[in-house]
């Protein structure tokens, strides 16, 4: 090691100490304080997104265009999906105007659009924890945009916590593919099952190539 | 479990990194005069894969962290390594070898037609790389062990194999956002679907996937034999291109050069028949810089580990990093150089000068842009390279106009973050802008004398393109959603369809008032022309006024820039193959935020037909507008 080795090295120990910790879920998710439709208090990383694998969505009782559309477009992921729900698969959607919305009112609009199904939770909080929510998960690091309430309706994230992976999905999308979307924050799956994914995926290129000489579906 | 890749051929050597030219290096690079000149030095290292990986990094959490200092001109500018061609086992296949371990695609096309003769290994997987001697190494997912990767040096005529092995971890819990799959497109080559690097053809680790290269031009079916000449290309690059994690992978380090020579533009700088004799031994004159920005945390467990956030919130690098090193200098002789100036993103645009001693600006000449020629070079005396992601820029820069001993350098409108007190190197010029250093020396004895001037005209145009059909590609951005023609990016639903054979006028249009944002938009497959840019100068009526094109603009191209409110119009055509293929913003936020279309060439009439009453159907299902008449044919 020479000296600016050592010189680094010593100036680092202050760091490393604050960089020991992963850069895990607890330190990317806000752990705020938000109110479920069911008016019960929860922490949104503790309670919520710890470990799981969650949906989360942001949407106002009072939208009337994508909110209701997106809403209507999760209700059929949440069937498709419906055997994981509320085991290792969660939805959350979050009000983006929160002084609008208490947990009546948002119970109210998932009754409405029959979103009331298990696993799937509508959350309200404190604007300024909200804010700080939206921004964690769905920045645009654009100032107009990021102020604009407005332009965070169209987007679906999702997370694996326990594997520390983030995808996002547009939910008009087709439904196959924000599935499959959400497939890729799936856990890990093994070698063995990659090879037979695979296997299965050449079988259907196979029967693509045969009828349109090429790969038409995906 | 028998797997797979068998690994018989190891140890594959690689050349040394590169320590400097020296005059066994070039003796030995100018004395071949091949289809490739191959560069090697007395010290070969065997590839990293035999070297237990590195552990995973520990990150420094998500608030963007300042990076440590840096001192300027430490380091010699890296080249990356040649790659060499090996033998590969099992041996490659035209349908894909799904029992050896192979990725699922569809058989590769022209399989016996181009045969590929040169075959190589490119292993993505966890490796160490060092930025600057002040910072400790950091964890990178690199092929072959190298950041950035080796480059392949090919010849038109000469098909080539490229067997990407994903040996990336089981588990990538650590690295946040990057993800451990992987589907390398070469950018911009005339490349059958199923070697192209399609974002959803990602396969994970411990598989393999052979892309198909047949090194041929554009044009086979017209001109027969390896195509149209004039449709060369020299200057391409491969990378990472899957879905929804291009920018990290990329970022993390998956991306390098792949050059391809032909007589026109050999490996060498000799009075060959039809050689425009620019400066072209590789490493030596001619130079790859590589352009990236990137951030780094405080030393801890013996590393500066590359702060791992990106993506559309992520805050962009701190430290501007050329063949992956920070503020490098390279010595010089007094002679023509060429440098293949490549913007690997993720997001940054570079906009580049030229700077004396005495500050003021120093010319370079454009003689290709995103490796075409262009007619005629084009000399930038008083306004600056624009380099957006994914470009390239083949620039000549004639160091016999300064004296020897003195340095130039290349300079970078934004600062970077030097963090070590340092005079101006030039007056005008701050540290911070500084990104490279050119020591000029004079020439040994040894070194290759300097090139001819540069010919006047370089290349002839391709027949012009008369289109069959046009289309418009509107990018826009809705309720926080990149979309193109109203939607987002989904792999499962075509877009347009074009006929193999056919030509089309195609408009780009962006007209999103509110994200002000510029896209650089990239057209995967053949290279196009640009026949006018327009602005829109009032909303409502629209008007628009056409802007002159820039001299460089003139070329044939694969990354057409695209500022708010412009409308550009370009004419390509579609050879040789049919299948999947993507058009989309390269600026890889915006792409990895599904900014993003598939569109694909199919084979015949009554099939074009066909799947686009499908694609109307679809969207008048989902309340858009049709976007063809008379039953498809428009």
């Amino acid at each position: 090691m020479n000296r600016r080795e050592l010189f680094a090295n010593v100036t680092g120990v202050g760091a490393h100490s604050e960089a020991a910790r992963a850069c895990s879920g607890a330190d990317i998710v806000p752990n705020v304080p938000l109110r479920t439709h069911e008016n019960v208090e929860v922490r949104f990383y503790d309670d919520l997104v710890k470990g799981r694998q969650v949906l989360i969505n942001m949407m106002y009782a009072s939208c009337e265009s994508y909110c209701p559309a997106i809403t209507a477009r999760l209700v059929e992921i949440h069937k498709a999906l419906a055997e994981r729900m509320g085991k290792d698969l969660f939805m959350y959607s979050i009000s983006l105007k929160p002084a609008e919305d208490g947990p009546a009112a948002l119970k109210e609009f998932a009754k409405m659009h029959g979103a009331l199904l298990p696993g799937w939770t509508f959350l309200t909080g404190d604007p300024y924890d909200i804010e700080t929510l939206r921004f964690a998960l769905f920045r645009h690091n654009h100032i107009k945009l990021d102020l604009d309430t407005q332009a965070h309706t169209g987007k679906l994230r999702i997370i694996n916590d326990a594997i520390n992976r983030w995808v996002h999905v547009a939910p008009f999308a087709s439904k196959a593919t924000v599935l499959q979307h959400i497939s890729w924050a799936d856990p890990p799956k093994t070698l063995e099952q990659r090879l037979e994914d695979n296997r299965r995926l050449q079988e259907q290129i196979g029967k693509e190539v045969e009828q349109f000489g090429y790969r038409k579906v995906i | 479990m028998s797997l797979i890749e068998a690994d018989s051929n190891e140890p594959q050597a690689e050349p040394s990194s590169h320590e400097g030219i020296d005059r066994r290096t070039v003796l030995k690079a100018t004395a071949l005069i091949g289809a490739t000149a191959v560069i090697t030095t007395k010290k070969t290292t065997v590839l990293a894969q035999s070297a237990p990986p590195p552990t995973a990094p520990v990150l420094c959490g998500t608030t963007p962290p300042v990076s440590p200092p840096t001192r300027p001109f430490i380091d010699d500018l890296p080249v990356p390594p040649v790659a060499m061609p090996v033998n590969l086992n099992p041996a490659p296949t035209q349908a894909a070898n799904i029992a050896g371990g192979e990725a699922a695609r569809a058989p590769h096309q022209r399989w016996s037609q181009f045969l590929p003769l040169l075959r190589y290994r490119m292993v993505a997987a966890p490796s160490l790389h060092r930025h600057h001697t002040d910072l400790l190494p950091s964890y990178m997912w690199t092929f072959n062990g190298k950041y950035p990767a080796p480059t392949p040096l090919n010849c038109y005529g000469v098909p080539s194999l490229v067997r990407f092995s994903n040996r990336l971890p089981e588990t990538a819990q650590n690295t946040t956002f990057g993800i451990n799959e992987i589907t390398v497109h070469l950018h911009n080559g005339h490349t059958a679907s199923e070697s192209d690097g399609f974002a959803q053809d990602f396969f994970g680790p411990g598989l393999f996937k052979d892309n198909h290269y047949a090194n041929a031009y554009a044009g086979i079916d017209a001109f027969g034999g390896i195509g149209d000449p004039r449709e060369a290309m020299h200057t391409f690059w491969f990378h990472d291109h899957r879905a929804a994690f291009t920018a990290n992978n990329n970022y993390l380090g998956l991306n390098g050069m792949y050059i391809v020579y032909d007589s026109k533009d050999p490996s060498h700088e000799l009075a060959t028949p039809g050689s425009l004799r620019l400066p072209g031994y590789y490493g030596i004159t001619d130079i790859p810089l590589i352009l990236t920005d990137k951030r780094f945390c405080a030393a801890a467990n013996g590393r500066n580990e590359v702060f791992q956030v990106v993506g559309a919130g992520a805050p962009g690098g701190d430290k501007w990093v050329v063949n992956g090193k920070i503020q490098p200098k390279f010595r010089v002789r007094r002679r023509k150089y060429r440098f293949r100036i490549l913007n690997t993103g993720p997001a940054k645009a570079w906009t580049l000068t030229l700077i004396r001693p005495d500050g003021t600006q120093a010319p370079m000449t454009i003689v290709a842009v995103d490796a075409n020629f262009l007619q005629s070079p084009v000399v930038l005396a008083d306004r600056p390279l624009d380099v957006q992601v994914a470009m390239r820029f083949d620039v000549i820069i004639d160091f016999s106009a300064f004296p020897a001993g003195s340095s130039v350098y290349l300079k970078e409108a934004t600062a970077q973050n030097v963090g070590v007190v340092t005079a101006d190197p030039a007056p005008g010029l701050p540290i911070g802008n500084v990104l490279m250093r050119f020591d000029v020396v004079n020439r040994e004895s040894w070194f290759p004398p300097d090139t001819p001037a540069l010919p006047t005209v370089l290349t002839q145009m391709p027949d012009p393109i008369v289109p069959d059909a046009s289309f418009q590609w509107e990018f826009t951005l809705v309720n926080g959603q990149f979309l193109i023609n109203g939607l987002p990016f989904d792999h499962n639903r075509v877009d347009h369809v074009v006929l193999k054979g056919s030509s089309e006028e195609w408009t780009l249009a962006n007209d999103v008032a509110a994200g002000n944002w510029n896209h650089p938009v990239h057209i995967h497959f053949e290279e196009g022309r640009i026949v006018s840019r327009r602005v829109r100068i009032s909303q409502n009526p629209d008007v628009f006024q056409d802007v002159a094109l820039r001299p460089e603009e003139l070329g044939r191209r694969d990354v057409y820039p695209l500022p708010p409110q412009n409308r550009v119009v370009l004419r390509m055509r579609f050879r040789d193959f049919v299948g999947r293929y993507l058009i989309h913003c390269h600026n890889m936020n915006h792409e990895d935020d599904f900014m993003m279309a598939r569109w694909d060439i199919v084979n015949t009439m009554a099939e074009l037909t066909q799947r686009r009453r499908e694609i109307d159907e679809r969207r008048m299902l989902a309340g858009l507008a049709p976007q063809y008449q008379q039953g498809g044919l428009v």
